[in-house]
């Protein structure tokens, strides 16, 4: 507790030394997805034959989530991709411990999931945000409930909200806020008490086209800076190659993984590049084909 | 924006107008004989003098105090049995059939009860005010509170709140729109309720001056606490109105 505590207080220490340190850090996954990486990243989070069923009102029970194994390295960006209904937001939950699983098991660096804890952030697609508490009182939550002090978490909230581009915007209620400054609030409150994997579920879904591009680029921003996991649910073939170090592409119900596909394009990805990089173009059109694919099959079994 | 406050208030106040207007025309064009309804203007007159006399003064006060003590105690009640009953299944399991017997009883029948157990002074009509108030109040925390998103919890979970503690930081906060509409339909109830009370049996209160001026045929002091009793219940609606916009302030739609 302490030692966390410590950990929070000085932030702009371990962001700025984070962020010299990241030069002789990043070759090591960029260079990629190989064998030898694979080996020396550690696994923060292990998806263990994970099977979900509902109870469900009338009818008989419902899977939705068969035989999951899934291991997500540490400092590893993540995307899931699959068909609505699938199962991604509840294996989102599984991980963040909302949900538990009714078969297998999912890891946290080793130890077994059994609650939520403040390692892992979720940010939802409703944004969930306290209606009660300004957009600081909303950044500050975490920072206080982990026992930071009132001028200390003030302080390194309102860093926070500058960062993700909200100052002047700290005394504001979230319903006077756009859609894309709530989802801004909302991954800066997680951001806040430094979980080290972020759990989004399609957390830019609701936003308009210009406002997502601006997001995802924040969103790189912030991770090649931070390197913690994220495990990123999206409905976009092109968002989750762009953001990724790995896609995850899910069959419909009940969701199974399909393909795993390493996405292995260099970093820092700059969008305008990266969209006429025909390495990037081929990923978007094999994995589109694959979630085509699953379209058929539900169709013509 | 003081213009538009005043603007909105005047308009509130217009149905008001028009029914005292109404109430005027009645009189003046002799559609009601005065011995049976008085003009408003010397219902206000009366009403403006017994404001300076101390024995009107006092039956105010003795209504305000059950008023309030009743209500309070409702509120108190009210809120922390809804809150357990939507928290904690088992204390949900003994309340929802105790609600479902007793909510629809008419609680003044219990009004004899009450005075040979409390007898004639406050606490009988403290009681029958809080058991009237009670159930809204109970029902709309309840549901309040069992409706609140599910994503609020586990995002206040994930930030390290310890699940005792949810109750207080999530739920309650983010039920209050629903605890506050209830505060106010049990307000409304306590008015009716206490003046109710004084009228069956009392020596003192608004209540018991309109019986005791119905019994002599004296209709203008029968309107004074008629009068007074509403205006009274316009003000703490007023207080209770401004409170909510306060404590609402970041909650849309209010
Ligand atoms: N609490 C619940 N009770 C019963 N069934 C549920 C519950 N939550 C989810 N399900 C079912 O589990 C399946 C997967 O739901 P989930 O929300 O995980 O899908 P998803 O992949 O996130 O879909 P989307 O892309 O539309 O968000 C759905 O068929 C849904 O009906
Ligand atoms: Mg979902």
């Amino acid at each position: 507790m302490r030692d966390k505590v410590r950990k929070l207080s000085s932030p702009s220490e371990r962001r700025s030394t984070g962020g010299r340190m990241q030069v002789p850090l990043r070759p090591e996954i960029d260079t990629g997805t190989g064998a030898t990486s694979d080996e020396r990243a550690r696994a923060m989070i292990e998806i263990d034959r994970v099977s979900k069923r509902f109870e469900t009102s009338g009818r008989k029970s419902h899977l939705a989530l068969a035989d999951i194994n899934l291991t997500v390295n540490d400092g590893a960006f993540v995307s899931i991709l699959g068909p609505s209904g699938c199962g991604k937001s509840t294996l989102l939950y599984i991980v963040g411990g909302f949900v538990a699983p009714s078969e297998g098991v999912a890891r946290m660096k080793g130890a077994a999931i059994t609650g939520p804890g403040p390692d892992r952030g979720p940010v939802f697609q409703e944004f969930a945000l306290f209606p009660w508490k300004t957009v600081l009182g909303n950044v500050m939550y975490g920072l206080r409930q982990q026992g930071v002090k009132r001028t200390e978490a003030e302080a390194q909230s309102l860093r926070l909200i500058e960062m993700v581009g909200l100052k002047g915007f700290e005394h504001f209620y979230p319903k006077e806020l756009s859609g894309g400054m709530k989802q801004r609030v909302a991954i800066a409150r997680t951001l806040a008490y430094r979980p080290s994997v972020l759990l989004m579920d399609e957390p830019f879904g609701a936003l308009d086209a210009h406002t997502r591009t601006r997001l995802q680029n924040d969103l790189l921003n912030i991770w090649e800076r931070d390197r913690k996991t994220v495990l990123f649910v999206t409905h976009s073939v092109e968002e989750a190659v762009f953001l990724s170090d790995k896609v995850v592409v899910m069959t419909r119900a009940p969701g199974r993984i399909k393909e795993i596909v390493d996405i292995d394009l260099s970093r820092p990805r700059v969008r305008a590049e990266l969209l006429l990089d025909s390495r990037y173009q081929k990923y978007v059109v094999d994995i589109e084909r694959m979630i085509d694919d699953g379209r058929d099959d539900a169709e013509h079994p | 924006m003081s213009t538009q406050r005043l603007a909105t208030v005047l308009m509130g106040a217009l149905p008001i107008l028009f029914v005292l207007a109404i109430w005027q025309a009645l009189c003046s064009f002799g559609f009601a004989p005065p011995s049976l309804l008085p003009p408003p203007g010397k219902v206000f007159l009366r009403l403006a003098q017994q404001l300076g006399s101390l024995g009107f003064l006092d039956d105010i006060l003795a209504t305000m105090i059950r008023l309030f003590a009743g209500f309070l105690i409702a509120v108190v009640l009210g809120v922390g049995i809804g809150l357990a009953a939507a928290v904690v299944p088992a204390i949900n399991a003994v309340v929802r059939p105790l609600v479902q017997v007793l909510a629809p009883l008419p609680k003044v029948a219990l009004y004899p009860a009450l005075i040979i157990l409390f007898g004639f002074d406050h606490a009988s009509k403290i009681t029958l005010v809080t058991l009237d108030a009670l159930f809204p109040i109970l029902l709309s925390t309840y549901y309040g509170a069992s409706m609140v998103e599910q994503k609020l919890v586990w995002s206040a979970l994930a930030a390290g709140t310890p699940r005792w503690q949810i109750l207080f930081k999530v739920i309650a906060p983010a039920a209050l729109p629903s605890i506050l509409t209830g505060c106010r339909i049990g307000l409304v109830i306590s008015c009716i309720v206490v003046f109710l009370a004084e009228m069956i049996s009392s020596t003192d209160g608004l209540g018991h001056l309109l019986v005791g001026a119905a019994r002599t045929f004296q209709t203008v002091d029968m309107f004074v606490p008629l009068i007074t009793i509403s205006l009274l219940g316009l003000m703490l609606n007023g207080l209770l109105y401004g409170l909510r916009k306060y404590l609402l302030r970041g909650f849309p739609e209010v």
